[in-house]
Order: structure tokens, then C-alpha cells, then sequence
């Protein structure tokens, strides 16, 4: 109990000198006011949304100290201004005479904080004295991250065989650096290459404002049916997409093989006989193979036939069987060796099979020995007729 | 005509197979037992062992697959041996020459040829079987030294042979039995022509001698000498490598070498000159089919058989022209 009093007359005895000090200075006025708020920068421009703290300077140039109590006029809705000190928050600044003390006042924009120039006036209230110092803070619009694409030729035409090429840019229209991710959506077949600078890329660099030239490269790993495929190109940056749709125009092709009706690739061949080995041809490709020519390389003194040595045409995924009516030399050993034997179609590439033919040698000439042998023992049986004795 | 055929037929009465297998079978029981067969057996075999011995520590290291491996047996060599084959070469003439060059004129020094064509024998049966006994005993060693290689082989190889392999070296056993045969005819021939067995085998060592080591130079000068190479013509060289191969072929040495290299090594296409423009497109290394083989060495082979049935037509007709007393 007697701690309260104690305190309550302290309060009274602080109050009272309080009152006196003033008493004495209410009367000088003199030119520079008592109290001061400032900060070395009352106009600053800001990024939109941000956060901003401004460092003020209270002076308390009376002969009394104050505890000035801090506030902000002016506040628009949704904003909050703090005042920090000491690391705390805080409401009022004790000041010593001819001193000053040092005070942050934070402004904390709304979300939904629009573009524009935004004032306040500090208030600063002590005991018979009031400063106002009004700040400024300017909000700058911002530009958003934009992603822009282009292409200077969409549209490429070429048979499965072909690379297709674009050539295209990617443009940062932002005002942030950022990391681009490329993306392709293409058909089922299709393989789809970011190269940049030579390089694969999946994803890059792109720094505000600035473009960068890739190479899209369409492949295509499987035999698909002409036509046009669409083949959509994305590059995503963080909120920032943009999207470009090519289109590769794939025409058809004939793509031949040689193979045997068994797949074996070997027959015989008595030397200097005729013999028949069935060769097809089928056409694996997209269009239809016209016109297609039946050629061989074979050994020296070989002959090879085709019959029919032309064919007009072979639609797409068709087979045709072709007789090669092959010959060895007169003189040929017996062995083993390669026949080549190739289909040409009409404008297109040519496709050959090696064939291991077996040459085997007629027995002709073994039944020759034997009739020599046969002649010998004739010899020997004349010999035992005409000289035998008794 | 009908005058000749029966005058034939009055000059020969009876078969002339009569004792000839009683011949036969005394004949192998002599050599069988003869001090000389059992040297030259022993020989044989010594160099079989040994040889093929050496191709086995070699084949062990060295060959990984070969799909012919029985066969290398044979054909390997081994510093300082040579091969199988190469031994086989001059044994198998020195082993026939031996068993025949006393055949006929040694009955003659023992003056037992009256006896014995005192028997119920006609002289075709007692050269027949002279000359039958002597090629089955030279049969029947081959085999055994064939069965013996293939044993070894059995044993340290570790793999049985291919039906391909013991074809082909079936085969090849039969080229040396002719190829002993066809010297074994000859020294039958000079032991019928030589009263002296030492002359007979002499003549018979020296014509093996001049096959073996001159026919092959001696070839090459006829064939220089009858197609010389004037101008240069590429017709010209071809037409002397080839009379000199042909020349060549005359030597039974030269037909038994050429038979053992297409027998045992099956990837041989042809024996004698290939030109450049004949093996366009063939595949090297490939191996020929026992057929193919075969059919490559035909005429070598049959030359050999028939070499040998003509030399002993030849000796038989002398023989029956000789003149045989007591």
C-alpha cells in the first residue's frame, strides 16, 4: 500500500515540474521550434507491394526533455504504419533536451496496393509541443513476366527421313531474369529436340528483356502415314507461358526390303546350271513403291535374272515374290558367295540382301573317275583272261 | 571274231580265284610276324604318338573354336615335328616298298615258287593274293593308327568328333591306304621284274626318291622348256603354271598331298591355279561340304586307285610271261 503511494506521488512531483518547465519556455517562442521530426529522404519510390521503413530523426530543442507520442495521419485503408524502436513497437519516444532520438516507421502496403504516389504526415505530440513532417511514397507499376514466342517458319514439309527445323525465338518481355522449361506436345512417333547453340536443351537461362534463338528438331523414329501433325511448343517461366504451334507436313515414302520367302538367305547352285531363288520385295513404307527395278551384283561370269525383272508397283505394306534365276560361272569353285541383290524404286533409294549362294560343283566328273577306275580293273580282267595259264 | 573269243576261252580253263584267299591269309600271317613289319609298325607308331601328341599341346593353347578340331589333329604341327600328315607321306611308301619288293623274286631265291604252284594255285591267285595280303596288312596298320589318332584325340581333346570329321578322316584314310597301294604295286612290279630283292627295293626307293624330292623341280623346267613365257602375256604364264601343275600331278606324292589338304582342311576351294576373277564374291573361309571335297579330289583319288590297279595289271601280265623253273 504503501508502494502505490509512493508511486502516485512521485507521478504527482513529475507532473508538476512538467507543468513548471513548460511555464518557463511557453514564454521565449524562440525562432526554432521545439520539437522536430525529419527524415533525410521524405520522397522515395518504391516497388509495388513492397514493404517500406523510414528512418525518422526526432529533435527536441527545448530545455526540457519530452516524450513524444508518434503517430500517422493520412493512413489509407488496408495500410499499416508502424513505429519500431529499440526493436520493438512503439507509441512514444522519450527525447532529452537539445538531443535526438532515432525512430523507424514502417509502411505496410494492402495486398491489392494500386500504382500511385501515397502521403502521410508523421505527427509527433509531446507535453505543449507538435511536429508534423509529411513523407511521400510513390508506388511504381511493375511490369509482369511475359514470355513471347516466335517462329519464322511454322510450317516445314519433308518425308519421314527429315529433320524438321524451326527456327525459333524466345523473347523475355519481363522485367525479371528467369528460368525457362521447354515443353513439346507432339503426336505418337514424333521426337521433339530443344537445341540451343548446338546443345539440348530442356530448359534456360533468359535474363530480363532479352531473346534467345532455339532450334526445335522433329524426328520421327517410326514409319508414320502422310499427313500434317500439329506439334505444340511451350515454354513456361514461372507464371509466364507462351505457346507456339508448328505443324510438320509429312509426305510419304516407299521403304523397300529383300528378303527370302523363309527368311534364309542362301541357296544352291550347281556351277553353270540355272537354278530359281524366291526374293520378295515388300514395301514397309508410307506410299507405294512404282516402277521397281530388280538388280544383282554377282561374281564375274554369273548370270542373274529376275523374273519379272520389273515391278509396276507395290502398295504400301504389300509383298511381292520375284524368281532370281542365278547362274553360276561354267567355271566356278565350289563355295560359298555373295550375291547381292537390290530393288530400286521409281525416285527413291535403293534397297539390297546379301545372298550366300552355295555353289556346288556337278558330279559329272565324278562318275568320269570312276569310269577310270572302271577301265583299270577292265585292264586287269583282259590281262587275267589273255594271260592266264592253267 | 567267234575264232578269237574261243581261242580265249581254250587258253584259260578253271577260275583263277582257286587258293587265292589260302594265299592271302599265309601271306599276312608272314608279315604280321616279320621282324621287318614289327620295326616299321613300331616306327609308325612312335611317329603317330608323337606327333599327334605335339598337335594336341598345341591345339590346347592355341585353338579356341574350330569346328574342325579332330581334324587339326592330323594337319598341326609343332616346332620341330612336322605333321602328322607330312610323316605319313614318306612312311606310307616306305611301309608299302617293304612289304612288297621281296614278294615274288624272294620265292624265287627260297626256290619255293615250284612248290608252291605245285599246289592247286594258279599264279593270278598267287599275285593276287600277294598283293592283296600286302595292301590289307597295310590296311589294317593305317586303321590301327587312325584308330589310335582318333583315341588320343578322344581322350585329350575332351569333345567327341562330328559324323562331318570322322567322314573326312575316314576318307583320308582310305587316300593313304591307296596311296600305300600304289606303291606297294611297284615294288610287287620290280620284285617280279628284279631277280635280286635288293635291286627290287632299290629301284623302288630310287623312283620314290625322284617323286619325292626331283619331280617337282624337274616339272617346273618341262613346263619353262615347253611353254616358255616369250612375251610376257599373261595367257602365257598361266599356260605354264598350269602344264606345270599337270606335270606335277604325275608324282603320287604331289596327288596324296593335294588329297589331304582338301580333305583335312575343309575351307580349301580348289587345288590347283584360281584366278583373281574366280573368287570374286565368294565368300573365304567358308567350309566346303564333304560332297564339294570330295568331288575336288575325285580325280586324284581315282587316279591313285587307278594308278595302282594298272601297275599291277603291268606286274601281272610280266609275271605271267615269266618263265618259272625249279
Amino acid at each position: 500500500m504503501r508502494r502505490v503511494w509512493a508511486i502516485i506521488l512521485l507521478a504527482t512531483l513529475l507532473l508538476l515540474t512538467q507543468t513548471q518547465v513548460l511555464a518557463q519556455e511557453g514564454q521565449p517562442e524562440s525562432s526554432s521550434p521545439d520539437l522536430v521530426i525529419f527524415t533525410r529522404y521524405p520522397a522515395r519510390v518504391a516497388e509495388l507491394g513492397r514493404t517500406v521503413t523510414f528512418n525518422l530523426t526526432l529533435r527536441n530543442n527545448s530545455s526540457s526533455p519530452q516524450v513524444v507520442r508518434l503517430e500517422v495521419e493520412n493512413v489509407p485503408e488496408g495500410w499499416t504504419a508502424t513505429f519500431r524502436g529499440g526493436g520493438d513497437v512503439i507509441q512514444a519516444v522519450y527525447v532529452e533536451p537539445d538531443n535526438h532520438a532515432t525512430v523507424s516507421l514502417r509502411l505496410e502496403p494492402p495486398e491489392d496496393v494500386a500504382a500511385g504516389t501515397y502521403r502521410f504526415v508523421v505527427v509527433g505530440r509531446g507535453e505543449g509541443v507538435k511536429a508534423e513532417f509529411p513523407i511521400e511514397l510513390t508506388y511504381k507499376e511493375k511490369l509482369p513476366p511475359k514470355l513471347k514466342m516466335e517462329v519464322r517458319l511454322p510450317t516445314l514439309k519433308g518425308t519421314p527421313n527429315t529433320t524438321f527445323r524451326y527456327d525459333v525465338t524466345l523473347k523475355n518481355e519481363g522485367d525479371e531474369d528467369m528460368t525457362v522449361n521447354l515443353v513439346a506436345e507432339a503426336p505418337k512417333g514424333f521426337l521433339v529436340k530443344f537445341k540451343s547453340i548446338g546443345k539440348e536443351v530442356t530448359s534456360l537461362p533468359l535474363k530480363a528483356n532479352s531473346s534467345e534463338h532455339i532450334d526445335v528438331e522433329v524426328e520421327l523414329f517410326t514409319e508414320v502415314p502422310a499427313g500434317t501433325y500439329p506439334i505444340t511448343v511451350r515454354a513456361e517461366g514461372g507464371e509466364a507461358q507462351a505457346s507456339l504451334t508448328l505443324t510438320a507436313e509429312v509426305t510419304g515414302r516407299p521403304r523397300l526390303s529383300v528378303t527370302a520367302p523363309d527368311g534364309r538367305l542362301s541357296g544352291q547352285a550347281y556351277a553353270g546350271r540355272e537354278s530359281s531363288l524366291k526374293v520378295i520385295v515388300q514395301n514397309n513404307g508410307t506410299a507405294p513403291a512404282l516402277n521397281v527395278e530388280l538388280s544383282a551384283s554377282e561374281p564375274s561370269g554369273w548370270s542373274v535374272e529376275f523374273e519379272p525383272s520389273k515391278i509396276t508397283e507395290i502398295p504400301p505394306g504389300k509383298q511381292v515374290e520375284v524368281t532370281a534365276k542365278i547362274r553360276p560361272a561354267e567355271k566356278a569353285v565350289a563355295g560359298d558367295y555373295i550375291v547381292t541383290i537390290r530393288a530400286k524404286p521409281e525416285g527413291g533409294a535403293s534397297e539390297s540382301a546379301d545372298f550366300r549362294i552355295t555353289v556346288l560343283t556337278s558330279t559329272l566328273w565324278g562318275v568320269v573317275g570312276v569310269g577310270i577306275i572302271a577301265v583299270a580293273v577292265g585292264v586287269v580282267a583282259l590281262a587275267v583272261i589273255r594271260f592266264g595259264r592253267r | 571274231m567267234a575264232l578269237r573269243l574261243k581261242q580265249i576261252r581254250r587258253a584259260r580253263e578253271g577260275s583263277p580265284w582257286t587258293g587265292l584267299w589260302a594265299v592271302v591269309a599265309k601271306e599276312m600271317a608272314d608279315h604280321l610276324t616279320s621282324v621287318r613289319m614289327r620295326i616299321l609298325e613300331v616306327l609308325i607308331a612312335l611317329t603317330a604318338f608323337g606327333t599327334v601328341y605335339a598337335a594336341i599341346l598345341r591345339l590346347r593353347s592355341t585353338v579356341g573354336q574350330d569346328p574342325f578340331l579332330f581334324l587339326r589333329l592330323f594337319t598341326t604341327e609343332r616346332e620341330p615335328l612336322p605333321a602328322f600328315v607330312g610323316f605319313l607321306g614318306f612312311l606310307v611308301p616306305l611301309v608299302a616298298i617293304a612289304l612288297g619288293f621281296d614278294a615274288i623274286n624272294g620265292e624265287f631265291n627260297r626256290r619255293t615258287i615250284s612248290r608252291v604252284l605245285a599246289q592247286p594255285i594258279y599264279r593270278d591267285a598267287l599275285l593276287f593274293g600277294k598283293f592283296l595280303a600286302g595292301f590289307f596288312t597295310l590296311a589294317l596298320v593305317l586303321t590301327t593308327i587312325w584308330l589310335l589318332v582318333m583315341g588320343l584325340g578322344l581322350l585329350t581333346l575332351g569333345v567327341p568328333p562330328r559324323g562331318e570329321e570322322v567322314m573326312r578322316s575316314l576318307w583320308f584314310l582310305v587316300a593313304t591306304i591307296f596311296y600305300g597301294g600304289i606303291w606297294l604295286a611297284l615294288a610287287l612290279l620290280f620284285s617280279i621284274v628284279f631277280r635280286q630283292p635288293a635291286s627290287a627295293a632299290l629301284a623302288s626307293i630310287a623312283v620314290w626318291l625322284f617323286f619325292t624330292a626331283f619331280w617337282g623341280m624337274i616339272a617346273d623346267v618341262l613346263a619353262q622348256v615347253l611353254r616358255p613365257v616369250r612375251f610376257g602375256f599373261p595367257q602365257e604364264v598361266l599356260a605354264q603354271a598350269q602344264l606345270g601343275l599337270a606335270l606335277t600331278r604325275l608324282s603320287p606324292n604331289a596327288l596324296y598331298s593335294e588329297i589331304t589338304l582338301a580333305l583335312l582342311h575343309p575351307t580349301v576351294r580348289a587345288l590347283g591355279l584360281l584366278l583373281p576373277i574366280q573368287l570374286q564374291g565368294a565368300i573365304l573361309g567358308t567350309p566346303l561340304p564333304l560332297r564339294q571335297s570330295l568331288l575336288l579330289i575325285w580325280p586324284q583319288l581315282t587316279g591313285l586307285i587307278a594308278a595302282t590297279i594298272l601297275l599291277f595289271a603291268l606286274g601281272y601280265v610280266l609275271f605271267q610271261r615269266q618263265e618259272i623253273r625249279a
